[in-house]
């Protein structure tokens, strides 16, 4: 490596390894007894704790709205800060990954063969990349219903009467809104809210325009107007068919294989379900095929490995959630998403079945419907950049893990 | 009383105003008002009739100075006493007037939009012509070509046809004419002041997000993902990244920064962000605009940043990296300022140096390449290696790329030495390297001699494959005299590795040329030497006629046998070649004329003289002509023309 040192930092050797002989350091202590074998031990049961906490607690913490409720990690599975934790689990992972092989290489304990293996897993990492940026563009997409939705509900939840400009103008965003969900759904490939909600733009808002020929027509330029959906990827890329390539050839060790073996394949079905997942929450093309379960990782045994079981129980709970029927149509199966949509619906329905003026009982079910919609939004507001900045994170640190193994496998080459 | 029933006159005029342009149901009451005839009948419609629509803003004006506070108008204080009736009378012509404006910006905002000239921002034919041009890979010709390039592009940058090839520096150009753009400026001022603000924005951004991809799409930027890009052929990728190039220019300095100012113009003074919004700015509108496809162009530069490195990538991701670090600073200026761009500025400047890493990897992996070269099969006649070539072509385009490559290379490669073989027994020996003064010298140029350094190495071990020493020498004087000359050819090169090294360079090969005459010739030589001819305590003509019949066969055997073998080497630098004719021809030439002078007639008085004097003076002269042409020898021909 002796271009890429590049920091001023002289030739001291001692710079240049810092960051593994820091990490070895502590590993040393940890792991006194046989070096490998320890490690490997420690790895896996780092491994399986980072995944058992990714488990939800079996009570459904029946808040709604936000991430708000919940506390010491008992987030609400696939819930924006539920994504977030995974991430970071992977990201854990990963770290734990970089210094077990540096470890291996520093004991000389790499032969070609474990180089070959870590190798494999950075060309099976740099698959999720596009994943990754996909759901980048699915996050922004996210924020951008939450622009509209939080339009209608803050309309509606501003102090004073409600009259019919406030309604209309609700009317409005909502009706632009599922213009999106269709849009969005259509290219995510699946059918269920989106055309729910299209023949209900049809029934709600065509009666409030008058002239068949005006209404057409704006009905058109806004539609098409607002189909700003545009993915970062090539037109023929596809979630489903990346899914595939990362968890192409992703096989269970044979007792015999020793080594790298196990982490790499450790390592290659978390990435599996992280990428699964990211897949699976917020909108990306070709996401509906990329949902059928049976492209969830092959399964290892559930004895094999200490972390077998939870990562079992995540991907059954993942495969649960995008069977459930109230989100098997869904634009993604974020929890946020999910109460986006269904406090949406909820909204327009209070609204259509408003008399003007608005009193009592209709009110509060207006005003009620765009609390709720008004508490995802928030949510949203809070959890998505984050989120978004994170998915980069993991984008990061695989490109970073990816680059190193490139200049070390070139310094052990044959 | 009298103040406010007027006031109520004036409200209700405005309310039949705004009404007539209901959105909604234009044709139930467009048909009574002056202006709502038809079914497309916009306000703001780009004729010289603008009556109506300032007669509609300043309806819109009186609704708001007139009637109570809209609770819609999210955050202003709440009036209790507002009589429940007209408050909804007027919230509803607010929201009616709300919607026509937001039809009529949508329609200002694309019936107005102007052509964005493309084709002049990015100078797209002499692009196709670059694509058409085949990939030769010649970097040195990119190179000179990217020089032209620098050179007439800094020229003028005003006027829509100029002729400059490529941005160099932000060009905004209006997107609407500036009528439309005041009308965008009236509408969008009513719709924020009204807290109309947001769907405003969605509005814009609906219509610009599309104008901008397809003015991307226009500049030949695809959609490729990571994936596409891994899978491509370099070569095919280097064409992209010409393409690329020119293309992220024109969009940046050009498309990018054109919008901005379109978004500034229309929203720079209005309050768009209502309370529950926190990170609205007035560029708010154009990050989102354009954020999608500043991401997707900045997504290829990203997809080559991780890619594989080898050697032959070097120069194109310099070109890249030269490229976006060229553009930054007008990335930061376009986008740093609000909270959505800056992502975008983040992630150029991370690719920037990801791409530096890259280039520092690549020529890592260079030198390794060149430590490792493993070709066994020695080159035929001693000539120069194709690795000799490649390395010292290779070494040239670093010279040539001097100005980044100093920037971008900090480090001395005498840390490599000693930290590569770690751990690893079965690397190749490291050569030495000691530099002379490691604080007057670039780093740069410590790698350049590290490379060649390297490559001698590779070329000793190389040398040892000949199974003639002489060959093996002469292997060594071609290849390090090419390298010797590279050197002294490129100003460059020769600039950054010094006269010292080259110095020590044609010390080498004068040394190997020594060695190669050593061996070729001194069993030659040693025929025509006196010792041993003498018969010992002989009078006067002591001389052995057998040993002397002996040395001249074995001399005529040795010569031939060089003749015929050496004709077949090959010395391809003509100078060297012939200097090293010379230098033969000085040893050989008097040695025989003596050698001859002193014993031929003890061969002519003999029976068959010319079975032993079998050539002149001359001949050897003519004979000497045919070493190192790299071809089969003609001795016999030469002979008989002589004879």
């Amino acid at each position: 490596m002796p271009v890429t040192e590049h920091q001023g930092s002289s030739s001291s050797p001692s710079t240049f390894s810092f960051g593994r002989s820091l990490l070895s350091l502590r590993r040393d202590h940890v792991a006194m007894p046989s070096g490998e074998e320890a490690d490997l031990e420690a790895f896996q049961r780092h491994f399986a704790a980072s995944l058992g906490e990714l488990l939800p607690g079996e009570v459904e913490g029946g808040g709604g709205g936000g991430g708000g409720g919940g506390g010491g990690g008992g987030e609400e599975i696939l819930s924006v800060a539920w994504i977030r934790r995974l991430l970071e689990s992977f990201i854990l992972c990963q770290e734990e990954f970089r210094v077990f092989v540096a470890q291996a290489r520093r004991r000389g304990a790499l032969p070609a063969a474990g180089e070959k293996l870590v190798v494999e897993f950075h060309e099976r990492a740099v698959k999720a990349l596009d994943v990754c940026n996909a759901a980048r563009d699915g996050v922004d997409q996210v924020r951008r219903w939450e622009r509209l939705a939080d339009i209608a509900a803050s309309v509606l939840l501003a102090p004073g009467e409600i009259h019919e400009g406030q309604l209309r103008r609700a009317r409005k965003a909502l009706s632009d809104l599922s213009v999106l969900l269709v849009d969005d759904t259509a290219a995510s490939g699946s059918g269920g809210v989106a055309s729910f909600l299209a023949s209900h733009r049809n029934r709600s808002f065509g009666r409030a325009r008058a002239s068949p020929s005006r209404a057409s027509l704006a009905g058109a330029t806004s539609s098409s107007h607002f189909r700003s959906l545009s993915w970062s990827v090539s037109r023929a890329w596809s979630a489903s068919r990346q899914l595939q390539a990362i968890g192409a050839g992703l096989a269970a060790p044979r007792a015999h294989e020793a080594g790298l073996a196990a982490p790499v394949y450790a390592m290659g079905c978390v990435l599996h379900l992280v990428a699964w997942a990211l897949v699976a929450a917020v909108p990306c093309p070709d996401r509906s095929t990329a949902l059928q379960a049976h492209h969830l990782p092959a399964a290892p045994a559930r004895a094999a490995f200490p972390w077998a079981p939870p990562l079992l129980t995540l991907q059954e709970r993942l495969a649960e959630e995008g069977k459930r029927k109230d989100r098997r149509n869904s634009c993604g199966l974020l929890k946020e998403i999910h109460v986006l949509e269904k406090s949406t619906q909820k909204l327009t329905d209070a609204i259509d079945a408003a008399p003007i003026p608005l009193f009592g009982d209709r009110e509060a079910d207006v005003r009620e419907a765009a609390a709720e919609l008004a508490a995802v939004c928030a949510a949203m507001r809070d959890g998505l950049e984050p989120l978004e900045r994170q998915v980069r994170e993991v984008f990061h640190r695989i490109v970073r893990s990816r680059v190193e193994g490139l200049d070390s496998s070139m310094h052990n080459a044959d | 009383m009298d103040g406010s029933t007027a006031a109520a006159a004036e409200l209700e005029a405005a309310e039949r105003v705004v009404m007539r342009w209901d959105s909604t149901a234009s044709a139930s009451y467009g048909g009574g008002g002056g202006g709502g005839g038809g079914d497309e009948q916009m306000l703001f419609d780009g004729g010289g009739d603008r009556v109506e629509a300032e007669r509609f803003l300043r309806a819109v004006d009186d609704l708001r100075r007139l009637a109570p506070p809209s609770p819609a108008t999210v955050g202003s204080p709440r009036r209790t006493s507002s009589a429940s009736g007209g408050g909804g009378a007027a919230s509803n012509a607010v929201q009616v007037a709300m919607a026509r404006l937001e039809d009529e910006f949508r329609h200002v905002l694309t019936s107005r939009a102007l052509d964005l000239e493309i084709e002049a921002l990015a100078d797209l034919t002499s692009l196709s012509m670059c694509s058409d041009r085949t990939n030769s890979a010649d970097v040195a010709e990119e190179a000179a070509a990217a020089a032209a390039d620098e050179d007439d592009s800094v020229s003028s940058s005003v006027g829509r046809r100029s002729s400059y090839r490529s941005l160099r520096s932000i060009r905004e150009i209006d997107l609407l004419p500036a009528d439309a753009i005041s009308d965008l400026h009236a509408i969008a001022s009513r719709m924020a002041a009204a807290g109309y603000g947001r769907e405003c924005v969605q509005v814009y951004a609906s219509v610009r997000k599309p104008a901008v991809d397809s003015a991307l799409r226009r500049l030949g930027v695809e959609k490729l993902s990571i994936g596409d890009v891994q899978r491509l052929e370099w070569e095919v990728l280097e064409a992209k990244i010409r393409r690329w190039i020119r293309a992220a220019r024109a969009a940046v300095r050009g498309v990018f920064a054109s919008e901005r100012r379109l978004c500034f113009l229309i929203f720079h003074d209005l309050p768009l962000s209502s309370s529950t919004i926190t990170t609205a700015t007035h560029d708010a509108p154009f990050a989102e605009a354009v954020k999608g496809a500043a991401l997707q162009l900045f997504g290829f530069a990203e997809a080559i940043s991780i890619g594989r490195r080898s050697p032959e990538k070097l120069f194109k991701i310099i070109d890249l990296h030269d490229a976006i670090a060229d553009l930054l600073p007008d990335v930061s200026d376009i986008f740093a300022a609000s909270k959505a761009g800056e992502s975008i500025y983040v992630q150029a400047a991370e690719i920037r140096s990801r791409l530096a890493d890259a280039v520092r990897g690549i020529l890592s992996e260079f030198e390794n390449a060149v430590l490792r070269d493993p070709s066994k099969t020695p080159v035929p006649g001693g000539t120069i290696h194709p690795l000799t070539r490649y390395v010292m072509n290779y070494s040239s385009l670093i010279s040539d790329y001097k100005t980044t490559l100093s920037e971008l290379i900090v480090s001395r490669p005498s840390a490599c030495s000693r930290i590569a073989p770690e751990g690893n027994e079965n690397a190749p020996s490291f050569p030495d390297l000691d530099l002379a003064d490691p604080d007057s010298q670039l780093p740069l140029a410590a790698h350049l001699i590290w490379i060649i350094v390297v490559l001698e190495h590779n070329l000793e071990s190389k040398a040892s494959l000949y199974k003639d020493a002489a060959l093996s020498h002469l292997f060594v004087m071609n290849n390090v005299h090419y390298i010797a000359h590279k050197i002294k050819d490129s100003p460059e090169l020769r600039g950054l590795i010094g006269d010292e090294y080259l110095k020590q360079l044609t010390g080498k090969f004068r040394l190997a040329a020594t060695r190669y005459q050593r061996t070729a010739w001194l069993k030659i030589l040693n025929c025509l030497r006196d010792e041993g001819l003498h018969v010992s305590g002989g009078f006067s003509s002591g001389v052995s006629k057998s040993a002397l019949r002996e040395r001249f066969k074995s001399f005529n055997a040795a010569f031939e046998e060089a003749h015929r073998v050496q004709s077949a080497w090959y010395v391809p630098d003509t100078q060297l070649r012939e200097e090293l004719r010379i230098s033969i021809a000085e040893k050989l030439l008097p040695a025989y004329r003596s050698f001859l002078g002193r014993f031929r007639h003890h061969i002519e008085n003999g029976r068959h003289p010319e079975l032993y004097i079998k050539y002149s003076v001359e001949d050897l002269e003519t004979s000497v002509t045919d070493f190192f042409e790299g071809c089969p020898p003609s001795l016999h021909n030469r002979r008989r023309s002589h004879g």
